[in-house]
């Protein structure tokens, strides 16, 4: 954590702001050209930026030679539909010109690439030379629905400016406590994953002093399985910027910042629009209806990093420094962004904050438990009958979720993997004891997430799988922790042995490991990754037993 | 009440108090039970918690019984009642399973190590039992070419288990940003720039990535780090006056490295490439090492014996002949007390005359004046310690991170968190970039822009008036002389945009705590003194003096310049500052000194060059000082040198001003000594001897007892002890020293009998009582007026990083290979003027003399002003400076020459011969 560099970097802010800054120079350049004037108008070092820009994936020039990217998250891996891909891609590119990106939140349909900045469906491979011509393709959307009975993120009660203008009318001159007690009331917990009651971050940056606060919207959905956040920004964005002017409001801050990944395209754009939209119709910006207060909102866009979406990395990301993980406290309620107070709100909390606001507190806590309240975004592979991404009510029993919703499986599933490549792995059998709750998903020795669903089929090895969450966190650990870093790793190379035949697998070094990692990380990437893999040796053990020796 | 009740919390089921340092668990079960009770690797006490290696991990239970948690305890804060189990089986798992995988990733290879016996890692590890791993081939980050392309720095990344604490060190102490962590995940890995090599790199070569590394992943070319020494010593450095403390490894009876230790109030293991590495000097083939008396023009090899009796018999005829005021000493303020105090007292007592000076007299002589004016104590008022407790620092004339890095490190570090920084500079130094008002003056205005800020202040009503009627004399008549002044007028002359400068004024005036430091820019320059009363005002009508975080603050170039003074090693005040025109004083020295003392107040440096040249001085005595290097006009120097009769210089080296002596007597460096030095927070500090002087070499101390002794005085061997105890029953403000109570720290003078030191002053009232408002009017110095015509470009000089003033220590290190040369930076458009570009050979000229320099093209420097610094006898860069002087005290002028540049085709030599005509006694 380097305080001096949050600060110089908070000295110019987000209007011009740094990241942005080396992304585009590195973007750019192949070269140090430019680095140097960088460093200087920062004040630091050319280490600062280099640091910086060689942390990203999207910044390195391994990655900026290549044309076009296989999604390989953990869905399109499952369905075996990655290397068909690329070999396609790589016939009309050329073998060194095609990657892979982590997830490109088309899990609805488990096969996706990217090319030259646009996402495309795995089946429009077709028309790859209409793509390479520039041709616009017509895109099908992803099925969404609402199966609550009072919808809080998919109707349309906030779907044009007018709505916008009466609702923000009505709130900014409404008292702050009484907003924050709504959220309170409400029961919100932070969907990003963590939990934390939605109403009391905001309370605490509310009562932190300072003259300058920052409102983030963590919008680096990088979790293989969801699309629920892809959904709120391109289909409810005003939700989104709904949320985050209120938590300005609330809190007394007058900017904000949508960090988004750059895996996600179209939410860029979408949410560049509203924004724009708002900016001009004189809902964001100074002086906002007439009132003392403003507000302005700024987009990041992420540059391939999936640890960007734990918030003290996805700070330092902004801020321009290397997307480490930070230690907490202080906690960014009273030293966030800038070292400012903040609140960073996973999209789907923001969108949620603005449906209880317009339905009523009461309506929502009524759903679910105290602690696992309201509705919930759950997204379905396409090896469920209805691909798509649904809002559910807390509490719903998941045999229903998965049956009556999903409308359940085209070919035998073993287990689901839910909540990212940090949730459980749960043998249908288990998933089907509990409901829709966090509590009841984590007592089971489960995290119920981001509520993702991802299918592993029935003749999918679990050795390629666990291999699969290893490899994915050696590549994502930000490296600072030794136990993260080294753990992920050493993880992967036992899993590579195992697949390639070459060691069987010491299992009493692993369960140490793996014991390790959970207890001796620094944050939820590393710490968490244990968890499918304990799940996995526990539940389907049998099925590696030959990969296996119990004695090291 | 309930914020005074004691708080608890349990270690191992045992109750400790939470103190207010307990800032994490860590530090709460260290204060009790010591460095070794929980493991650690990324932990560095002066860096900011981290949170990486985790093996600092406890687990913690918010009640006795309750559930646990892991924890790492580096930064995780300590709650009241809470039970921290620092060892049991899970954590022992825990923190070996994590060992074993850095040791995954480690050659392995101690017995060949650097840091055999002093490695974090290795005492980790042995401690947890662990010395190998069980993983199945893993793959290593191995056979990384080592990067030995550094003078000093080197790194061996095979070695590095990516702590981090060299990045972080880098960033939060010296504040560089040099190194980084590249790249991500296992592939992540230290690096400097832009993966550039360490010695390509912009390292500014302080080596506090390698005194934290905790293995010898970055090390030094002297292997500090290595323990296989025979004795380690800790003592202060001799460059400037910051006063660092350091620690010297001996082996061998040869100092082969330095460190510095963690635990010290100044510098807290800090220190910059001088102190740390630049000390191969002291053992260097040239230092001189036998007596020499120049015959016939040649310098001949001499006994210790020869060169006294020579030296005695021509001292007793110049006095006999022209009595002892023909004869003068000059000090050196890089010698220690007890050194400055036997000289002045040789001169004083033995020989009988108060022609003592020293170099202060052309560095802080101002300050010391300017503060007594208006304060009474010619002495920092606060401490290096209070930059932690101030909220705008204001830097007049001074380039502390080049200068005083320590101190410039520190200060930069609480800009870059946002406190407020106010720079007064011709120059864009590395503070001024940061800065949030940079008053781009032209030298010679300081004055000016000092009056536009307390106008600014005064009419916005902003000053302090409780502190104003309470602690200041002579308002009224301020106030009214200050209002009158013409903003549009000062602006105009100091070439700067009078609103920056009012908006500058209001921030000095409401930060609640503002801290000034000033350097040579404010003193070396024809209204010095004026301008350090000035700045006294502007302290004492915002009340920003006497408390923690505020003050005027000089920073002091020289080790033990302040000390120099403070011992009399000036001509009109002796040890302690009393006035030795004053009859009591007299009786004072003359009991202490038997004999009697000298009343007539001596002659400044200038006055002895002078006197010199009209052959009223015959004898000049110099201690370690290269005044023909170093002093302004050197031809006249030169001439005032040749026109002695004897000329006795006190040596290391045979510098510029040694070649003119008639006796070299070879001294020794701070290395072969023992003493004190103070600081520039008037911090008396140990000086401890790391090996005995170099064969035929004699202190300076003993050499000056000697002679007294010779000329027959009655002054005791030289014991640096006896004589500090000398000191304290002659200086009152050293009354409570003794070498015992300095220990390792120091001591802040006054201090008391008992031995309490201070390290604010004025706290309640002034020595004067009141402190004295006084007003000035700025004023065209006389060098601009007379020569701007014929030569429009004002020179203003000062020094780098990696040199010391005249750079006879620093030329003879490593760092020569990193500076080779002075530089003469040129304002863009003086140079598209002249048709000047980076890289050409400039003839750098005025009515003094000239020199041929190197360009550097650059906007760094205030258009009209050019820029250099004076380490090389090659160039002589004081060839060119001129006779201004300050009007109090006789400080030269050095930042105020007018020149001229001319583009030459090709680099010819400055000679050092003086050129008749140029060379006249103004």
């Amino acid at each position: 954590m380097s305080k001096n560099i949050s600060n110089l970097s908070g000295r110019i802010g987000l209007k011009n702001n740094l990241f942005e800054k080396i992304s585009e120079r590195s973007l750019k350049s192949s070269n140090a050209d430019g680095i140097k004037e960088i460093a200087k108008e920062y004040h630091m070092g050319v280490s600062t930026i280099h640091g910086a820009e060689s942390f990203y994936e999207f910044l390195r020039p391994s990655h900026r030679e290549k044309k076009a990217f296989v999604c390989n998250g953990s869905a399109c891996m499952c369905a075996g539909t990655q290397e068909p891909l690329k070999k396609k891609l790589q016939e009309k590119l050329g073998d060194d010109k095609v990657g892979e990106m982590f997830c490109l939140g088309h899990c609805y349909e488990n096969k996706a690439f990217h090319y030259d900045g646009e996402n495309y469906a795995g089946n429009d491979i077709d028309k790859i030379d209409q793509i390479i011509k520039g041709e616009d393709i017509a895109q099908e959307k992803f099925f969404s629905k609402s199966y609550a009975s009072t919808s809080f993120l998919m109707d349309d009660k906030l779907s044009n400016l007018d709505q916008f203008k009466e609702l923000l009318k009505k709130f900014i001159d409404t008292d702050k406590q009484e907003i924050t007690k709504s959220l309170l009331d409400s029961n919100l917990t932070g969907r990003g994953g963590a939990g934390f009651p939605a109403g009391m971050k905001w309370d605490f940056c509310r009562k932190a002093p300072s003259e300058k606060k920052y409102v983030i919207c963590n919008a680096d959905e990088g979790d293989s399985g969801a699309f629920s956040d892809r959904y709120l920004l391109e289909d409810q964005p005003l939700k989104v910027l709904f949320g985050m002017i209120i938590c300005g409001y609330v809190i007394g801050s007058d900017e904000g910042v949508l960090y988004i990944r750059g895996e996600y395209p179209k939410s860029i754009e979408a949410i560049n629009g509203a924004i724009n939209s708002l900016k001009k119709a004189g809902l964001l910006g100074e002086n906002i209806l007439g009132t003392k207060f403003s507000f302005d909102l700024n987009i990041c866009i992420g540059q391939g990093a999936y640890i960007c979406g734990e918030e003290t990395a996805l700070i330092a990301s902004i801020e321009g420094r290397r997307a480490e993980v930070d230690v907490r406290p202080p906690f960014p309620v009273t030293e966030g962004l800038y070292k400012k107070p903040t609140v960073v709100n996973n999209v789907e909390t923001l969108a949620a904050a603005t449906g209880i606001l317009i339905n009523g507190a009461d309506k929502f806590s009524a759903i679910g438990n105290k602690k696992s309240a309201g509705t919930k975004l759950v997204c379905f592979d396409s090896f469920f009958n209805n691909p798509g991404v649904y809002e559910v009510e807390m509490g719903t029993p998941m045999k229903k979720v998965l049956n009556d919703i999903g409308g359940g499986f085209k070919e035998p599933i073993k287990a689901l993997q839910i909540g990212g490549p940090l949730g459980g792995v749960i043998p249908i059998t288990e998933v089907e004891k509990l409901n829709l709750d966090f509590q009841e998903f984590t007592a089971a020795g489960f995290m119920l997430g981001h509520a993702s669903i991802v299918s592993i089929p029935k003749d999918f090895p679990m050795v390629e799988y666990i291999h699969h969450l290893f490899e994915f966190s050696a590549e994502e650990s930000c490296g600072k922790c030794f136990p993260g870093r080294l753990g992920s790793y050493r993880g992967k190379e036992m899993f590579d042995q195992a697949k390639n035949k070459t060691a069987k697998i010491p299992l009493k070094l692993l369960n140490e490991l793996l014991v390790t990692m959970q207890k001796g990380c620094l944050c939820a990437l590393c710490g968490a990754i244990p968890t499918p893999i304990m799940n996995i040796l526990k539940y389907f053990g049998d099925e590696m037993k030959d990969d296996m020796v119990k004695d090291n | 009440m309930s914020s005074e009740k004691r708080k608890i919390a349990y270690i191992d089921g045992k109750p400790y108090e939470i103190g207010s340092n307990h800032t994490s668990v860590l530090k709460f079960v260290e204060s009790y039970l010591g460095e070794k009770k929980v493991p650690a690797l990324c932990n560095d006490p002066n860096l900011a918690p981290y949170g990486a290696c985790r093996v600092c991990s406890v687990e913690v239970a918010l009640v006795k019984d309750g559930p646990t948690k892991v924890v790492a305890s580096c930064h995780t804060p300590v709650a009241e009642n809470q039970h921290i189990f620092t060892n049991n089986e899970n954590l022992t798992a825990l923190r070996k399973n994590i060992v074993e995988l850095v040791l995954t990733d480690h050659p392995m290879e101690c017995g060949t190590c650097e840091v055999n016996n002093n490695c974090e890692l290795q005492d980790v590890a042995n401690d947890l039992g662990i010395s190998d791993h069980r993983y199945n081939t893993p793959k290593q980050h191995k056979g990384i070419p080592k990067d030995t392309s550094h003078d000093y720095m080197r790194m061996n990344l095979d070695n590095c288990i990516n702590c981090g604490r060299c990045v972080r060190a880098c960033d939060e102490i010296q504040g560089s940003f040099v190194l980084t962590m590249s790249g991500r995940g296992f592939e992540s890995k230290i690096t400097t720039d832009n993966d550039a090599l360490f010695g390509d790199s912009s390292c500014v070569s302080c080596g506090a990535c390698a005194h934290t590394c905790p293995t010898d992943a970055i090390s030094d070319v002297y292997q500090s780090k290595s323990v296989a020494v025979d004795e380690k010593v800790r003592t202060t450095c001799s460059y400037c006056g910051v006063g660092c403390n350091l620690e010297a490894s001996i082996k061998d009876n040869k100092v082969v490295a330095i460190s510095t230790p963690k635990e010290s109030e100044v510098n807290a293991g800090h220190t910059c490439i001088k102190g740390r590495y630049a000390f191969g000097f002291y053992d260097h083939p040239d230092r001189l090492k036998t007596p020499l008396i120049k015959r016939n023009g040649k310098f001949e090899e001499a006994s210790w014996d020869e060169a006294y009796d020579f030296i005695k018999k021509e001292l007793n005829r110049i006095t006999k002949e022209s009595g002892p005021d023909a004869i003068a000493g000059i000090s050196s303020a890089r010698c220690t007390n007890e050194e400055n105090y036997v000289f002045q007292k040789m001169i004083r007592a033995a020989i009988g005359t108060n022609n003592i000076d020293c170099c202060a007299r052309i560095c802080h002589s101002p300050t010391a004046w300017g503060m007594q004016q208006t304060f009474g104590t010619g002495a920092a008022t606060n401490s290096t310690e209070d930059i932690y407790h101030a909220d705008l620092f204001m830097v007049i004339g001074a380039n502390p991170t080049n200068a005083h890095p320590v101190t410039g490190a520190k200060i930069k570090q609480q800009v870059m968190k946002g406190k407020k920084l106010i720079v007064l500079d011709p120059i864009t130094t590395e503070l001024a970039q940061l800065a949030d008002y940079h008053i781009k003056l032209r030298p010679g205005t300081n004055v000016a822009i000092l009056n536009m800020m307390l106008h600014y202040i005064l009419k916005a009503n902003l000053y302090d008036k409780d502190f104003v009627r309470d602690r200041t004399e002579g308002f009224a008549n301020f106030i009214k002389e200050i209002e009158r002044q013409d903003m549009d007028h000062l602006a105009k002359v100091a070439g700067v945009d009078k609103q920056l400068v009012k908006e500058a004024a209001i921030a000095y005036a409401t930060a609640k705590n503002s801290m000034e430091f000033h350097g040579l820019g404010v003193t070396e320059q024809e209204q010095g003194s004026k301008t350090v009363m000035l700045i006294a005002d502007l302290a004492m009508i915002t009340g920003n003096i006497g408390r923690r975080g505020v003050g005027v603050n000089p920073l002091r170039g020289q080790n033990n310049v302040q000390g120099a003074a403070d011992m009399g090693c000036q001509p009109h005040q002796g040890a302690g500052y009393f006035e030795v025109a004053d009859e009591k004083n007299q009786d004072f020295y003359t009991e202490k000194y038997g004999v009697v003392h000298p009343t007539k107040a001596g002659l400044k440096i200038p006055e002895m060059f002078d006197g010199a040249i009209n052959k009223e001085v015959k004898a000049v005595w110099i201690i370690g000082e290269d005044i023909v290097q170093t002093d302004p006009n050197s031809a006249h120097v030169v001439q005032a040198m040749n026109s002695l009769e004897l000329l006795v210089v006190q040596e290391i080296f045979m510098s510029e001003t040694a070649k003119l002596a008639t006796v070299v007597l070879p001294g020794t460096t701070f290395l072969e000594k023992n003493g004190t030095f103070t600081n520039t927070e008037r911090r008396i500090q140990r000086v401890n001897r790391a090996v005995p002087p170099l064969p035929g070499t004699k202190t300076d101390g003993t050499i000056v007892t000697d002679m007294m002794q010779k000329l027959g005085f009655d002054q005791p061997e030289y014991d640096a002890d006896q004589v500090l105890a000398e000191i304290a029953d002659v200086v009152p403000f050293f009354k409570g020293v003794t070498r015992e109570r300095l220990g390792k720290m120091g001591l802040q003078w006054p201090v008391q009998e008992d031995g309490t030191d201070t390290q604010i002053l004025h706290k309640e009232t002034f020595k004067l009582g009141k402190g004295r408002l006084k007003n000035f009017d700025w004023k065209e110095s006389t060098e601009i007026e007379t020569n701007k015509k014929e030569y429009p470009l004002i020179l203003t000089t000062s020094r780098v990083l990696q040199h010391y003033n005249a750079a006879t220590m620093t030329r003879r290190t490593s760092n020569i290979n990193i500076v080779s040369e002075d530089l003469l930076l040129v304002h863009p458009n003086d140079a598209n003027k002249r048709e000047l570009n980076t890289g050409d050979i400039g003839r750098l000229y005025s009515g003094r003399g000239e020199v041929a320099l190197k360009v550097e093209v650059t906007d760094k420097v205030k258009e009209g002003i050019v820029f250099t610094t004076f380490h090389f006898p090659e160039h002589m860069v004081n060839m060119v400076t001129g006779h201004g002087k300050d009007e109090e005290t006789m400080c030269a002028e050095y930042k105020v020459s007018a020149v001229e540049v001319q583009k030459i085709s090709n680099q010819f030599k400055t000679e050092i011969k003086p050129k008749e005509n140029q060379a006249e006694v103004n």
